[in-house]
């Protein structure tokens, strides 16, 4: 048995015992940090080799034979960078649960089950199915047990995923179809080939990249398919917030670039999908930027800020080059692990204080030191600060579109946009930085007293600052792994 | 063997519980046992001599063994298995508005209600296998007339009694309409055999017209049985109605028998050189687009669980004609048939889940409405979360049986090229994810009156677990049905 | 002569008003016997179509056969018909379609 999949039953597993009565938060926390183990076993020992383009720890079951479908999970960088990002995700999500219903923990499992399923199967029914196998929980806590217009916001994301998954159903039909071996039906990611379309029937190609980047990309928020992100992070409960906007939102990136990238190649260059792209990634970084800036709650501020800085992931896939996919993956786990921190301090403060309105609070880096340092670094982060693991992403995202830049030739669309998206940097500072002004500096809001958290509180937060600053201060731990993949993958 | 032996045997079982029923001194749940162990012995042999059937020269005019038919007798026995069960669990409601004042406590009527469905089970496993137009139509009234009686079996509720009125009216203009088609197809071809009559379309000369005619009768009559739009007005009121088992039989046994024969005849229009093949495929095709949408919207605005499965039958029954209309496709290298009977072996258990729990709940004196419904998952965690199973696999979320089936109609319509109807699809499995979410949603939302536990008997718990490991197996391992489907064609 | 688009053409009418009862009347009673008029209509289309396809100087027994079984079901249907609506007669005193208006959604 591969230890993929085991990293991908444990969580179903102890889900079950858990909703059956064994005793929910130490199972969960056992079982989430035996998966966060692993998995950094796993990603220490990779080498970044790939032995005649195979995947490692591969493992593979027939479920279908016709069409062929099989459970099959193999890990690459890519994958196993996400996997890790999951891990720790989850285990700071589970950690930072106390005293909650078990339908919370067996809702994080599930998620994180299906976040790894989808991140290390490498057939793309399995790849489609585990993510949609987080929608149930998501949608019934969100609904149950969350704040605010609750039941509205649950039904924005489900609906809103629904249809998108349902999309990006019709565009995999597309990509099996189109890619498949002569004669052969398969899901296999292996044995499916990039699509080259003879003249007449380029168009296939073009429209099947075009659908699949409508269906990923209302997974992701991409603008104007975003409005179902804000409410539903600003009123889930905090690990559900973590695991969703860390996670599995990164679903919809993961696949445009494990599945829709390589398999048609040059898709991404023609201009009216590139065009169309741009459009709605500056949709993200500005609109939403400019709404966030509006924001009056930290909830509300930090919903939208996620949805907005997805605007850059996209910009490094636009690039269409190996440069900006690296960047956009490193991104991926830094902006992964920033905003759940950030949604973890949200819901300490909803917790403590009550409220969430900047009117009404201030000055608790006063008494609370510690939470005030932490906000700091996830806020810094999440600026795009040198020294902190974001900063490496956007950077490698925004030198990857000057690449093959011509003098003569002046900017490109693809250049104007990413100058346009430095604004974005500029915006989010302003953002961030008085969300952080008004809540911990200041006047002390009167009747306001906010403790930092016990130790055993502290530890998640510890680690996921610990994370941003080291992966910050040195790249290459991850770019090495990411690296090899992406050019294994095809892209260059 | 020959398989009719097993249709005989069952029906010759029905009759014996018939007339055992006035000589029983001790309670009328035996009859019942008798009719799981007469079942289970018939799937048994079903199974084990599946492969060895043959039919003997004089029959095969009319009859036929193949991969399909025995597929679809498993289906019929299963589900007649499950409705038996669940009528033990109903037993209570039963008997409250079948017997007098004076018989309360005996048991009334439990008798005729368990050996009725098993001349529907009958009737349903000579239609999987019918090739011919007078088999056919028999086969197909055994199953409507049982059923006219098992609808409005409660005959002291006015809710059975008017269910069972309407389906009557709406059953009997089906065969009207039924007859009718059938008299011209066979007036024009001359043939009594879908071969025959396969052979005289591809043949045909002249003006197609009066063949469409024929053609469009016989496809509203089953229509009907299958609750297509415009045929399903009978749905919602009957499915509401009926005795909750009585609900179930209709919604998967009565559809999937029917689908079996539309299938054959489909297969017959449609066959390749068919002159009337293309505007049967176009008739189809609104047709599916029609029920998908219109069975998809209205459970929108549902509040009775039994009503809103009705109309979740109706869209379901859109996706099932929808891959019967895509028989141009050759890519996916699944037929049309197998689609088709795929997606009705996921829809079987998913279905007696939902109604399995409806029947115990409304034994126990809960309602049938949504709300009242509320506080199931945190009261009976297990049944709560069997119920959502269920319900999400008729969502059609992956990793359970109903997204395969919906998988493959999605794919089926992007390689027939059909992106109407894929939208239509697409659109009415978003409403789905609406209104069978909110279902899920109410069970595990706080009551505001407290509830008291659902209990089950042991044979519903078993059926309870098969199911769900069912749904999960097939949603997992979908090879399972698959090897059941093209292991029969070989 | 009468030729079988005479015996279609009557079938046709019968079937026809068959249908048009079964939509329009208000008494169940009516529809029921609209309902067997279809059935009616169906079997001399059969009957005709029969006489007039003559192979070896013979009607084809086979729809013959067919409207033997469709006699023998219309009685099977009547017989359970007529006991639903006389169980629904007792309960509510009228057998108006109006009077069957309690289900809705």
């Amino acid at each position: 048995m591969s230890p993929l999949e085991i990293i991908i039953l444990l969580p179903i597993l102890a889900a079950l015992a858990v909703w059956l009565g064994a005793p929910s938060r130490g199972t969960s926390l056992a079982i989430s940090l035996v998966n966060l183990a692993i998995v950094a076993t796993l990603f220490v020992q990779y080498s970044g080799q790939h032995v005649d383009g195979k995947m490692a720890y591969q493992a593979a079951h027939t479920v279908l034979t016709t069409p062929h479908i099989q459970f099959a999970v193999g890990a690459d960088g890519l994958s196993l960078t996400m996997a890790l990002l999951t891990t720790i995700v989850t285990a700071a999500a589970v950690w930072c649960t106390v005293d909650k219903e078990r339908i919370y923990y067996t809702a994080s499992l599930l998620i994180s089950a299906g976040a790894l399923g989808a991140f290390l199967s490498t057939d793309i029914f399995f790849l489609y199915a585990f993510h949609e196998l987080a929608l149930i929980p998501t949608f019934l806590i969100i609904a149950l047990y969350g704040h605010g217009e609750k039941k509205e916001a649950a039904w924005k994301i489900t609906l809103y995923l629904g249809v998108g998954s349902l999309i990006l159903l019709a565009g995999l039909a597309g990509v099996v179809w189109l890619c498949s071996p002569k004669g052969a039906l398969t899901f296999d990611l292996a044995q499916l080939k990039p699509f080259v379309g003879k003249d007449n029937a380029a168009w296939w190609g073009t429209y099947c990249f075009f659908t699949l980047l409508l269906g990923f990309g209302t997974l992701v928020s991409l603008f104007p398919f975003h409005s179902w992100a804000a409410p539903a992070y600003a009123s889930a409960p905090t690990p559900i917030a973590m695991l969703h906007s860390g996670v599995l939102k990164k679903f919809g990136l993961y696949g445009l670039i494990r599945i829709a990238l390589p398999l048609f190649p040059g898709a991404i260059h023609t201009p009216w999908i590139q065009q169309a792209l741009l459009l709605m990634l500056l949709g993200n970084i500005l609109v939403v930027g400019l709404i966030t800036i509006h924001q009056r709650r930290l909830d509300d501020l930090l919903a939208n800020s996620s949805v907005m800085h997805m605007g850059y992931i996209f910009l490094g896939l636009a690039s269409g080059n190996a440069l900006g996919i690296n960047g956009a993956v490193l991104l991926m786990f830094a902006h992964g692990i920033s905003i759940s921190l950030l949604f973890l301090l949200n819901g300490k403060l909803r917790n403590q204080v009550g409220t969430l309105e900047f009117d009404k609070l201030g000055g608790l880096a006063t008494n609370a030191p510690f939470l005030s340092i932490i906000f700091g670094i996830a806020a810094f982060a999440s600026i795009g600060l040198p020294g902190l693991a974001n900063f490496a992403g956007e950077v490698l995202i925004f030198l990857s579109t000057f690449q093959g830049f011509d003098v003569t030739k002046g900017f490109t669309m693809l250049q104007i946009t990413t100058i346009l998206s430095l604004w974005g940097v500029v915006i989010s500072a302003v953002y961030m930085l008085r969300a952080y002004r008004k809540i911990f500096f200041g006047a002390p809001a009167s009747g306001l007293f906010v403790s930092d958290p016990t130790l055993s509180q502290r530890v998640p937060m510890f680690f996921l600052s610990a994370v941003l600053l080291i992966v910050g201060c040195q790249p290459s731990l991850l770019l090495n792994v990411i690296q090899s993949s992406i050019t294994a993958i095809g892209l260059k | 063997m020959n398989p009719l032996n097993i249709e005989l045997g069952l029906g010759v079982l029905g009759l014996l519980l018939l007339l055992a029923e006035p000589f029983l001194s001790s309670s009328r749940k035996v009859l019942a046992y008798v009719a799981i162990a007469g079942l289970l012995v018939a799937l048994l042999t079903l199974i084990t001599s599946g492969g060895s059937m043959s039919v003997p020269a004089t029959m095969q005019e009319f009859y036929i063994a193949d991969a399909l038919a025995l597929f679809y007798k498993g289906v019929a026995i299963i589900s007649t298995l499950a409705v038996i069960i669940i009528s033990l669990e109903y037993a209570p409601v039963l008997n409250k508005f079948v017997a007098g004042d004076n018989a309360r406590g005996k048991e009334a009527g439990l008798g005729e209600f368990v050996s009725l469905p098993l001349f529907v089970c009958v009737g349903m496993m000579v239609m999987a296998s019918a090739k011919d137009l007078i088999t056919i139509f028999v086969s197909l009234e055994l199953v409507t007339v049982s059923f006219y009686v098992l609808v409005s079996f409660m005959r002291r509720s006015a809710m059975s009694l008017e269910a069972g009125v309407k389906y009557l009216i709406l059953g009997a203009l089906s065969t009207g309409l039924l007859v009718y088609g059938m008299a011209w197809v066979y007036g024009l071809t001359g043939q009594m055999s879908l071969d025959g009559i396969q052979k005289a379309l591809v043949n045909w000369k002249g003006d197609n017209t009066p063949l469409l005619f024929g053609a469009a009768l016989v496809l509203a009559g089953l229509g009907f049985k299958v609750a297509a739009v415009p045929f399903q007005i009978w749905v919602p009121d009957v499915y509401q109605g009926a005795p909750t088992p009585i609900t179930a039989f209709l919604s998967v046994g009565s559809k999937a028998a029917g689908f079996a024969v539309l299938t054959r005849v489909v297969e017959t229009f449609t066959a390749k050189g068919s002159v009337i093949g293309d505007q049967v495929i176009q008739l189809l095709l609104i047709l599916a687009g029609a029920t998908i949408l219109v069975g998809n919207l209205s459970a929108i605005a549902q509040t009775n669980f039994k009503r809103l499965l009705g109309y979740s039958s109706i869209a379901h029954a859109g996706y099932l004609l929808l891959a019967l209309a895509c028989v141009h496709q050759h890519s996916l290298a699944i037929a049309p048939r197998n689609i088709v009977a795929f997606y009705l072996a996921t829809y079987l258990p998913m279905t007696f889940l939902c109604f399995l729990v409806l029947s115990a709940a409304k034994a126990q004196g809960v309602g049938e409405d949504l709300k009242s419904l509320k506080g199931l998952g945190h009261k009976s965690p297990l049944l709560g979360l069997a119920l959502t199973i269920a319900l999400a696999s008729l969502a059609g979320l992956p990793l359970t049986a109903g997204f395969m089936g919906k998988m493959f109609v999605i794919f089926a319509a992007t390689y027939e090229s059909n992106y109407l109807c894929l939208a239509l699809a697409i659109i009415g499995a978003a409403t789905g994810f609406y209104y069978y979410f909110k279902v899920i949603l109410t069970i595990y939302s706080t009551p505001e009156v407290e509830t008291e536990k659902i209990r089950l008997s042991v044979l519903s718990k078993v059926m309870l677990g098969v199911f769900v490991a069912a749904i999960i197996v097939i949603g997992v391992y979908p090879d399972a049905i698959q090897h059941v489907l093209v292991a029969a064609v070989k | 002569m009468i030729t079988l688009n005479h015996y279609l053409f009557v079938s046709g009418i019968l079937f026809a008003i068959g249908l048009t009862g079964v939509v329009a009347r208000r008494n169940i009673l009516t529809i029921y016997m609209c309902l067997e008029m279809m059935l009616s209509a169906a079997n001399l289309t059969l009957v005709a179509f029969s006489r007039f396809h003559l192979t070896d100087g013979l009607p084809d027994y086979n729809a013959q056969a067919l409207v033997f079984f469709t006699i023998t079901v219309a009685a099977a249907e009547v017989a359970v018909g007529l006991a639903i609506i006389v169980a629904l007669y007792r309960t509510k005193h009228s057998v108006d379609v109006g009077a069957v208006d309690n289900l809705k959604g």
